[in-house]
Order: C-alpha cells, then sequence, then structure tokens
C-alpha cells in the first residue's frame, strides 16, 4: 500500500471540515474495506480521515422508527434486541458479515458506502425502506437508500460528504422482516445471492393455526396451511443482491404479492417475475443462471421467515431455519 | 528379493514384549512441545532474522503463454533500497526440477501465469515490492492450451518445444508412461455379471498451510551455504540444492539445511520449489543473508496445489459380489512444468490394484503439458483423488449387482496374509472392523435407502502405513544421547512440520529406554546435525523414525544397564562406607549382589534401574543418571558416555519396472461413513455426521491420532464440496481465503473418530502411519451419501450445490 497521512478528528464538524480542506481524502471507520483495498493498491489516497473517535456517530435511537449511527458496528447491531425483534432483516445481515473479528470493527456506514452489490446489510437496508443521512458542505440532507446506490462500490455521495446515519420508518406488530444470505459456507463469505423481505400481514383465519403450519417440514405444507388461515400479504419489499450491478428492490415481485392471499401459485409466478427484474451475471463466484434459480428459491423463503418472524415473535431469530 | 527383516533382538522383545507393561505408549500426552506456537513464542520463518539481511521478491509473467520481447530494469535497479535486480539474462542458464523442464527465471518465453520472470533483493520487502512493479516487461502473447485432452491433439501448442536435453518436442504428453498390468482385464470383463463404466474428476485443491512459504538463503565468505528452508525433505532439498550450486561452477560448497518451525505442509515442502532456488541465487549475487516469504497471494497462485486428475474407470464383479476386474485411464493436467504432481501415479496405482480382492487390474495414467498452473504432493499424493473414483465406482456397482454398499465392501474386503496385484503384502487389516464401526456408528442400516433428502454413504482406503520406498532408501537416523543430569537430547535427520512428532517421538523413546517422555529433547531439521533420512512424507515418520528410536532406545537402555552392572554395587558400598563413617553402630546389610549381575536381570522403568527379581529393592533401586554420570567420570581412560546412534532402512523393496512390489512394510486401511442432507431446492449438502474409522496398528498417542483424522476427515471434506483452485484460462481467479472456500470454524460438524487397534509387528509398538489416510475416503463418501439422499452421482468435484441442481434438474426433479 501507498503512504498517506492518517487524520482522527473527534467530531463530526473537524471530519467535515478535514473532509472540504482535503480533496479525495477517503474516509475510514472499521477499516475491513478500506483497508483491503489500499494493499490491492485500489485506491492511493493521500489522507485518510478516520472515524474512529467520532462518538457522535455510534449512536441507536429507537424512540421514532430506528436511528442508527454510521459507525454504530455490525456486532452491536447483530446483538441488540430490539433490531433483532422489530428490524430482524438488519440483524440477520449484520450477524452474517465476515466473521466476528470484522462485525466487530465494521460499521454499517462502511458496509452501505462500500457499496459492494453483495454487501450484507444493503438488502435488508432497501427491505425496511431506509434513508441515509448525509452531511455536506451545504448542510445536511436524506436520501432514499434506493437512491444510495449508484453501481458498484459507486454511491450518490459527493467529495467530502460524510453519512452520518441511517432511520427507519416505525413498524408494526402485524409485520416482519428476513434476510437469506445464500452462500458456500458460514463465515468469510460474500452471499451468491442475498434476499431480504418485508411484510405486513393480515390473517383471515386462525394465527394459531398459522403457528402451527410453520413447525411443518416441508415448505410447500407450510404454504398450503397459511393458504388456508388466509394469510394476506397487505404490504411487501423484496430486495435482492448480489443479482444486479447494485442490490435492488423487486418492485415488480412486491405488486404482484400486495395484497394477495399466500399460496404455492403466487410464489410461483413472484419468482418469474422477481427473476425478470434482474441482471445477473456469470462470474467465477457463481453462474447467472444458478443465481436466478435462488432468486426463486429465496424470495419465498424470505417472506415465509418474515411471517415466521410475525406470528412467533419471541422466537430466536434462527437464519439456519429453511425459511 | 527375500523379505528380510533386519530388527535386532533387544528391538522384537521392546516390541512384543508385555504390552499391558507399556508405561507411555498409548497415554494421550499433552503436546507440551506446542506451546510456545500458541503463545506466539515460537520462531517461524517469518519471525526469522539475520544481521543485514535483505528481502527478495519475485515478478511473475502476466500472460499465460508468451514470448518476452524486452525486459527494463533500469527503474527498478534505481530504487533506493535495491541491493539486486535479477532476470533470466543474469542467472545461469541451469535447469532445475524434477524433470529439469525450466530455469528459476524466464528468459524467452512465459509459458504459465506463475513464471517467475524476475526477482529483486532489498533492505525491506515494500522497497523490493516496488522494485518489482518498476520492471518493464514486454510479451508477444503466443497461443495457449488450458485443457489436457485439447493439449493432447496433434495440432496442439506445444507447451515446450524442447526436453531439459535440447532434444525437439512434438507433443505436450510426458515421457512418464504410468502402467500397471495384472491378470487379463478384457477377459475378466467379459466374464463378468455386472460391469459399470463412470468417469471422475477431481480438481486443483490448495494445501492452506497456515505458514505461508518461505526461506532465507547465506553463504560465508568461502560460499558454503546455510538454507533455512520449511522442507519436509532435508537432505533431499541438500542434495537439489547440491547439484544447483555444483551446475552454476560453486563445486563441493558445504551445504547446511535447517529448518525453523514450521506452519504446516500438507504436501507442500516436498519439492525445492523456484523461490528457493532464486532466493539462494539473491544471497549469491549480494552476498548477504536474504529471505524470501511468500504473501498469501503467492501462496495461491505461485505454490503448486494438489494435482487435478481425470478418471475412466470401470469395474465389474460376479453374480457373487466378488469384483472381478477394475480398469481405470487417469488424464492428469500437468501444467507447464513438472513436479511431484507428475509422480501421484505411483500412490493412485495402489488403490487402483489393492483396495480391495481384484485379481485383474489396468490402471494407466497419462501427464499431459498444458499452459495452466503446475501441481505438487498434498495430503494423501494420489490416493485421494483415485480412492474418489474407485469408491464412487464402488457404490455404482454394488447398485447394478444388487447389494447393498456396505455388504459389497465386506465382501471384497482385504484380509491379512493377502499380496495384492501390485504385489503388496497385507500383514495387519482390520478394514472389516472399520467398515463395521463406521456402519453401527452411522446408523447405516436404519438411514440409508430412504432417498426423503438424507442419506448415507460409505468408502475405504488403503494406504502405505509402514514407510514407502519412492527413493532408493526410505531410511532414517536418530542419535540418543543421555546426558549426566539424565536429559535424553535426540537428533533426528527427519522433521517436524507441526504433527506432534515431538510428542511422539518422546513417548517411544521413553517406552524404549525407561526415561520419561519429558526428559526427551527432540531436534529435528538439521542436515549438519542429523542423520540421513527420506523426508517426513507417505505418513512414514512415526513408523520409520519410530522403529530407529526403538532400536536405538534398547541399545541406550542396553549401554545403562551395562554401567549399572559395573557402577551400582560401586555406588552402594561407597554409600554404605560413608553411612558407617557417620554412625560407627551402623549395621552394613547383608546385599545379594547376584541380583544386579548381569543387565538381562535389571530393567528401566520411569527413571530408575532396578533388579527385575525385586523392583523395590532399597539399595540397588537407583536412579538412571546416576549411573550415567558415574560412567563419565571413570578416569584413566575408562569414562564411558550413554550414547547410541541407529541408521534403519525398513525391510521393503522399490517398485520394479512393472510398478510391481512390496514398497512398505504394511498398509493402513480405514473407512469414512458420512449422512448429508440435501436441500433438493437450492442443491445444497449439508454433513449432518461423519464417522472416519482407521486401522493405526496401535495408536502412540489417541489425542494425536484423532487430531489427525479430525484434521483430515475436514479436510477431505473441502475437497468434497467447496475446495477448489479456479483457474481460469491459466490464471488462478480465486486466489484468497475469501473465495477459496476452505471450511471455517462455523462450518463444522460431528465428527467421530474410531480407533481401530491391531498392534502390527513392523511397527513401533505395532504403530501404523497415521497421517494421511484420513482424508482419502472423505469425499468419495459424501458422493455416495448424496446419492442414497437424492439420487444424483455428482463424480467432478467439488460438489457445488449448481452441480447438484443441475443434476436433480436433469432427473426431473
Amino acid at each position: 500500500m501507498g503512504a498517506f497521512t492518517y487524520h482522527k478528528p473527534a467530531t463530526v464538524g473537524e471530519a467535515a471540515d478535514l473532509a472540504a480542506e482535503l480533496h479525495g481524502a477517503r474516509f475510514v471507520a472499521g477499516g475491513t474495506d478500506v483497508v483491503v483495498l489500499l494493499k490491492q493498491r485500489k485506491i492511493d489516497p493521500a489522507n485518510l480521515i478516520s472515524l474512529r473517535n467520532v462518538a457522535e456517530l455510534t449512536y441507536i435511537d429507537s424512540a421514532d422508527g430506528l436511528s442508527l449511527g454510521s459507525g454504530v458496528t455490525h456486532t452491536r447491531i447483530a446483538n441488540h434486541d430490539y433490531i433483532r425483534a422489530r428490524y430482524s432483516a438488519l440483524a440477520d445481515g449484520a450477524r452474517v458479515v465476515g466473521s466476528k473479528q470484522i462485525r466487530n470493527v465494521a460499521t454499517l456506514g462502511g458496509n452501505i458506502c462500500n457499496a459492494a452489490p453483495s454487501a450484507d446489510t444493503a438488502c435488508p437496508l432497501l427491505a425496511l425502506d431506509a434513508a441515509v443521512r448525509i452531511l455536506g458542505r451545504e448542510g445536511e440532507r436524506e436520501v432514499p437508500i434506493d437512491d444510495f446506490f449508484l453501481g458498484p462500490n459507486k454511491v450518490a455521495l459527493a467529495d467530502g460528504e460524510l453519512v452520518l446515519g441511517i432511520k427507519l420508518p416505525a413498524t408494526s406488530e402485524k409485520s416482519g422482516s428476513a434476510y437469506i444470505k445464500h452462500s458456500r459456507r458460514q463465515a468469510m463469505e460474500l452471499p451468491m445471492v442475498g434476499v431480504a423481505a418485508w411484510v405486513s400481514v393480515s390473517i383471515g383465519g386462525s394465527e394459531e393455526r398459522c403457528r402451527g403450519a410453520l413447525e411443518c417440514e416441508h415448505t410447500p405444507d407450510v404454504i398450503q396451511l397459511l393458504q388456508n388461515e388466509e394469510v394476506v400479504l397487505e404490504d411487501v419489499r423484496i430486495a435482492m443482491g448480489v443479482v444486479a450491478p447494485r442490490p435492488i428492490r423487486a418492485r415488480e415481485a412486491e405488486a404482484k404479492l400486495k395484497g394477495q392471499v399466500v399460496s404455492g401459485a403466487l410464489f410461483e409466478s413472484m419468482g418469474d417475475v422477481a427473476v425478470s427484474e434482474c441482471q445477473a451475471r456469470d462470474s467465477f463466484r457463481c453462474d447467472a443462471g444458478y443465481r436466478l434459480e435462488m432468486v426463486r428459491v429465496l424470495t419465498k423463503r424470505a417472506i415465509l421467515k418474515a411471517i415466521d418472524r410475525i406470528m412467533r415473535p419471541g422466537r430466536e431469530a434462527d437464519i439456519d431455519l429453511l425459511w | 528379493m527375500a523379505y528380510k527383516d533386519t530388527m535386532s533382538a533387544e528391538a522384537i522383545s521392546a516390541l512384543g514384549g508385555a504390552v499391558e507393561e507399556l508405561l507411555h505408549i498409548g497415554k494421550g500426552a499433552p503436546r507440551t512441545a506446542e506451546i510456545d506456537k500458541v503463545t506466539g513464542k515460537a520462531v517461524y520463518i517469518d519471525e526469522y532474522q539475520r544481521p543485514g539481511m535483505l528481502h527478495g521478491k519475485i515478478l511473475y509473467s502476466k500472460h499465460a503463454h508468451a514470448r518476452i520481447s524486452s525486459i527494463n530494469t533500469d527503474k527498478a535497479k534505481a530504487l533506493p533500497g535495491v541491493r539486486a535486480v535479477l532476470t533470466g539474462y543474469d542467472v545461469p542458464d541451469v535447469r532445475v526440477g524434477f524433470l529439469g523442464d525450466q530455469t528459476l527465471l524466464k528468459r524467452d518465453v512465459v509459458r504459465q501465469y506463475r513464471d517467475e520472470v524476475a526477482a529483486v533483493a532489498a533492505i525491506t520487502p515494500e522497497i523490493a515490492e516496488e522494485a518489482c512493479r518498476l520492471i518493464e516487461v514486454e510479451y508477444e502473447p503466443l497461443p495457449a492450451v488450458f485443457d489436457p485432452l485439447e493439449a493432447m491433439k496433434p495440432d496442439a501448442p506445444l507447451v515446450h518445444e524442447v526436453d531439459a536435453r535440447g532434444r525437439p518436442l512434438r507433443s505436450n504428453i510426458l515421457p512418464l508412461p504410468w502402467k500397471l498390468t495384472a491378470g487379463d482385464v478384457e477377459k475378466a470383463k467379459a466374464e463378468s455379471a455386472y460391469v459399470v463404466k463412470d468417469e471422475a474428476s477431481t480438481t486443483w485443491i490448495n494445501q492452506c498451510c497456515m505458514g505461508t512459504s518461505g526461506c532465507v538463503a547465506e553463504f560465508d565468505s568461502n560460499n558454503n551455504l546455510t538454507f533455512v528452508s520449511l522442507t519436509n525433505v532435508v537432505f533431499g532439498a541438500k542434495g537439489r540444492i547440491a547439484s544447483y550450486l555444483d551446475n552454476i561452477g560453486l563445486k563441493r560448497k558445504r551445504i547446511r539445511v535447517l529448518n525453523p518451525v514450521v506452519g504446516g505442509s500438507f504436501g507442500t515442502k516436498l519439492d525445492t520449489d523456484i523461490y528457493e532456488f532464486i532466493c539462494i541465487q539473491l544471497a549469491l549475487q549480494t552476498r548477504k543473508p536474504v529471505k524470501l516469504q511468500f504473501s498469501r497471494d503467492e501462496e495461491f497462485f505461485a505454490l503448486p496445489p494438489r494435482q487435478a486428475a481425470r478418471f475412466t474407470i470401470e469395474q465389474g464383479c460376479d453374480k457373487d459380489g466378488h469384483l472381478t476386474f477394475r480398469k481405470c485411464e487417469a488424464i492428469l493436467d500437468n501444467g507447464a512444468y513438472t513436479s511431484w504432481g507428475a509422480t501421484t501415479p505411483s500412490v493412485m496405482m495402489l488403490p487402483m490394484s489393492s483396495m480391495y480382492r481384484v485379481p485383474n487390474v489396468l490402471f494407466q495414467a497419462t501427464c499431459v503439458y498444458t499452459n495452466n498452473i503446475y501441481s505438487q504432493a498434498m495430503r494423501g499424493y494420489g490416493n485421494p483423488q483415485a480412492a474418489f473414483a474407485l469408491e464412487t465406482s464402488m457404490d455404482h456397482l454394488a447398485e447394478v449387482a444388487g447389494f447393498d454398499p456396505a455388504d459389497f465392501r465386506m465382501i471384497n474386503r482385504n484380509q491379512p496374509g493377502d499380496v495384492t496385484p501390485m504385489e503388496c503384502k497385507i500383514t495387519t487389516c482390520p478394514l472389516d472392523r472399520c467398515i463395521t464401526a463406521v456402519r453401527e456408528k452411522i446408523d447405516w442400516d436404519q438411514k440409508r435407502g430412504k432417498g426423503n433428502g438424507r442419506g448415507v454413504g460409505m468408502a475405504s482406503l488403503i494406504h502405505v502405513a509402514g514407510g514407502a520406498r519412492i527413493y532408493m532408501s526410505d531410511g532414517t537416523g536418530i542419535r540418543i544421547k543421555v546426558t549426566e543430569n539424565g536429559e535424553l537430547d535426540v537428533i533426528s535427520g527427519s522433521t517436524d512440520q507441526g504433527q506432534g512428532s515431538p510428542t511422539v517421538m518422546a513417548q517411544i523413546i521413553a517406552e524404549a529406554t525407561g526415561f520419561m517422555p519429558e526428559d526427551v529433547n527432540m531436534i529435528f531439521g538439521d542436515s549438519a546435525l542429523g542423520l540421513w533420512d527420506a523426508g517426513t512424507h507417505a505418513s512414514r515418520h512415526t513408523f520409520v523414525a519410530g522403529n530407529a528410536a526403538v532400536r536405538a532406545g534398547a541399545q541406550v537402555k542396553q549401554q545403562i544397564l551395562e554401567l549399572a552392572v559395573q557402577y551400582i554395587p560401586k555406588l552402594v558400598k561407597s554409600a554404605l562406607k560413608k553411612q558407617k563413617r557417620k554412625n560407627p553402630d551402623f549395621v552394613e546389610p547383608e546385599l545379594d549382589y547376584s541380583l544386579i549381575d548381569s543387565p538381562e536381570k535389571m530393567d528401566i522403568k520411569n527413571r530408575f534401574i532396578f533388579p527385575k527379581a525385586e523392583p523395590d529393592h532399597p539399595y540397588f533401586r537407583m536412579e538412571a543418571r546416576d549411573v550415567v554420570r558415574r560412567g563419565l567420570h571413570v578416569g584413566t581412560g575408562e569414562s564411558k558416555h550413554v550414547v547410541a546412534e541407529v541408521f534403519w532402512d525398513p525391510p521393503t523393496q522399490m517398485l520394479n519396472a512393472e510398478m510391481k512390489g512390496n514398497y512398505s512394510c504394511t498398509y493402513a486401511f480405514g473407512a469414512a461413513g458420512v449422512e448429508v442432507e440435501v436441500d433438493k431446492e437450492t442443491g445444497e449438502v449439508k454433513i449432518l455426521n461423519l464417522v472416519s474409522a482407521h486401522d493405526v496398528g496401535r495408536a502412540v498417542n489417541p489425542i494425536l491420532v484423532k487430531g489427525q483424522v479430525y484434521g483430515a476427515a475436514y479436510q477431505g471434506v473441502g475437497m468434497g464440496l467447496s475446495e477448489r483452485v479456479q483457474v481460469v484460462e491459466g490464471k488462478v481467479v480465486n486466489g484468497n481465503f475469501r473465495d477459496y472456500k476452505i471450511l471455517t470454524a462455523k462450518d463444522t460438524f460431528p465428527v467421530e473418530a474410531v480407533i481401530v487397534e491391531d498392534p502390527d509387528p513392523a511397527g513401533p509398538y505395532g504403530a501404523k502411519g497415521i497421517g494421511e489416510p484420513g482424508l482419502v475416503p472423505t469425499a468419495p463418501a459424501i458422493a455416495n451419501a448424496v446419492y442414497d439422499a437424492v439420487g444424483v452421482r455428482i463424480l467432478d468435484l467439488p460438489i457445488t450445490p449448481e452441480k447438484v441442481l443441475a443434476a436433480l434438474k436433469a432427473k426431473g426433479e
């Protein structure tokens, strides 16, 4: 890696001033992406501005929806009871990033600013309808997360702009979310495909029987029993990673589902639509064809898992469960 | 050749003797020698320093096949801190390698991406790296070939235009005609009731040593070389370096090869790699010690991995399920140059000819040059590749012939006294117990054949376990010296790569000498101090070095007991005299000195010499070191040092021209059983349970045996499910731990290691080698389990979710 000057501001103000002053400077928080890029010489900045001492960026505030500072680590998110209960998809994503050591230092802000198509918190934030708080020369602005990701490693930040944090809307008891990372192993991994889903439901039949349905071993049985109980997907948001140059919303698939009773046929046709929204490509990591097959499977599973979270809220968010 | 054991009478009594009285063998002694490793004190090559040491770096090719049109090193040489920049024009045009098919630095043509084009020595690794970036190389790309089948075609581009002696080559096929035949395969095939034919393939696997490769070379003023190397064949490395130095005009120079602490080997340290010769050349050029240490990137793209192989295998059996023949043709992608990967067929032959009773065998392997990376050894050598083809074919044949795969293996199991078609003599062979143990512990009869997404699979193995005579010498030397303080300083010509040899050797030596394991100070890996050794490979260390240690230990014990006959009476008498002087009333006891008047009447255990007739004798029971010290201080030319040196070469045969012979004293058997769950929607295979039962002769240290089996089993699962070096048009594209899918701690699952003991008369206290076997049957057992679970045979490793899903779709699910 090349030589650089390392700056350690203590406040957001100092950090912003440094960024304004040092053209082309790079912010670094946990460093788990930036240091790799430096070592690979993919970036070679003259100045690094560290955000590690900026305490203002490490807030978690659940008073109105959920607000997270960009400096919050993945470990804190993954271990946060309220996030696990009400913003489960985000906790799911945070707990599968890299390894324990990486999660202990890597930050939420870093994960979205790096903007890898495979970023594990990106799909959850899209599905949870996050807004990004950005501080620029003109002051603070908010950008919907869907407008924040522009392409591979490209985000809607001007030179010197800083992500302060993330805002997530409030969730109701009748909504739940999940993120599924489909990967070849359990740690130190990028997903082949990542899918997050957020749903709110109404139930025509018995909640108790819905809970029973979720105990079934085979997915088709689960779906059939939920259909019997008239589980309606009142609102749905689906996000997919590694199937396009950036993490994307599956808006047409969402539209297909909205207001419908869950059923095997519905999931089948939703899968086709979701696949049509992808621009997957072949790489040595995974073939496009397989990624698209997985979009079908994982969108369905993520929705079922989100429903499971509504029905059985006390339950430990088991990411290894099939749905 | 006469089948004669050279074991001494003492050694045989040490082996055979009263087994129940073993004090140190069979105990799970902790690995105290390794505490320094886990506390960060051990000096690996990374920490190894010499005054004034420079750091070397290598510049590699940017093409799979290209002519070098120009190299400009001016900018690199001008960089402050750079001490040497070498290209192919600066080093003698001397060929190295198993077939002499490459030079250190490539001057005219590069034949693979890892071709070494230039090398730099500088005062820091960073400067050396920067200097490599400043070297300008221009290439003219040449047509390349990446598929061995394509490379075999007459019109394929030639990877090499001439051989090592400059003779023109017309084909990419290597002049290594691996072939083994026994009986009449075609006749047996015609007479078989059932025949199956399959194609199986395995890919490149990186050994993933925790410590990356590296070395330090240093010449003295007389051009004698000290070479600190991770080699596991100290004398082999020394020989190769000596011949290189000879060829560049440094004749008859003294060479000392030394091991630092080594962070894993798994086959990577068998050959002397090009980086090592380059480091030596940089040291020679700069007249300074030079260290060359690989980054993890280099470890992935510039270190030869496990040999990839493709097999076409046919087997048949009669109506009763007895195997009638086995025919297998292998094609090996040799890459651009030749290292030990090209010799893996010598080990593939063992399972192909000798796994199960099969009277008619034909095995043939063809190695083909391509512009891919080249390969070398990895744990199991060619055995895991061959076992994958063989054991999946066994399951296929069992199905076609209508047998339960476990029953089918039992019907055909090897048995003691068998002489295999390769002329391997099977001595001890508890394969039946291994298969039965797996069958029970994996709950085979309950879980097999459900086809409900869960399934069980099994595979067996045979491997050399009593040395492997792949060179004319399979010998090893050891020297045991007993010090005046009762320590045993032991120098073994072999090496320790972290497999636990200091612990196991200490147990064997303590048992043989009568001292304690903690008294033993093991020194490995020094060509100047150690006696010749053929290398710590082929699962041979415990067996061969252990046998040498048993013999040397018996000599040490005999020497001490001879001293005891001489000096215990004197020591006792002088003690009594002393007591009498202090206390005039003391009455000297009547002692029967005939109890200790010959070495045969005494023994040593737990550091104490005692008369066998009265082990707790109040006067004659004495610490061995007191006798040793007394023996050192006799004076007048009579003093004697207790020291024994043994060089032991096992009573085995070199393979003859037909590739037959009993090249190991004994063979290890084993079986693995796996239970899997297959996700039919994603194609993912999840291991629920793995049982690996192994014939170890006797477990010198059960904890370490299990450690070997666990580690090997996980490596086998990696080979089966996730590990592959991905090479795209000659280039390694997943050369890092993010994209190379070695299993992580989070991917673990229960592994049960079952130790099956049947002490082998040839082994030290009955032990067989167990370093490699655990890996061998794992991948085929997984493939067989996947078939049992969902009915698809994946015969191309690794068994990725993509392949499983595609096979399920092809089957219509």
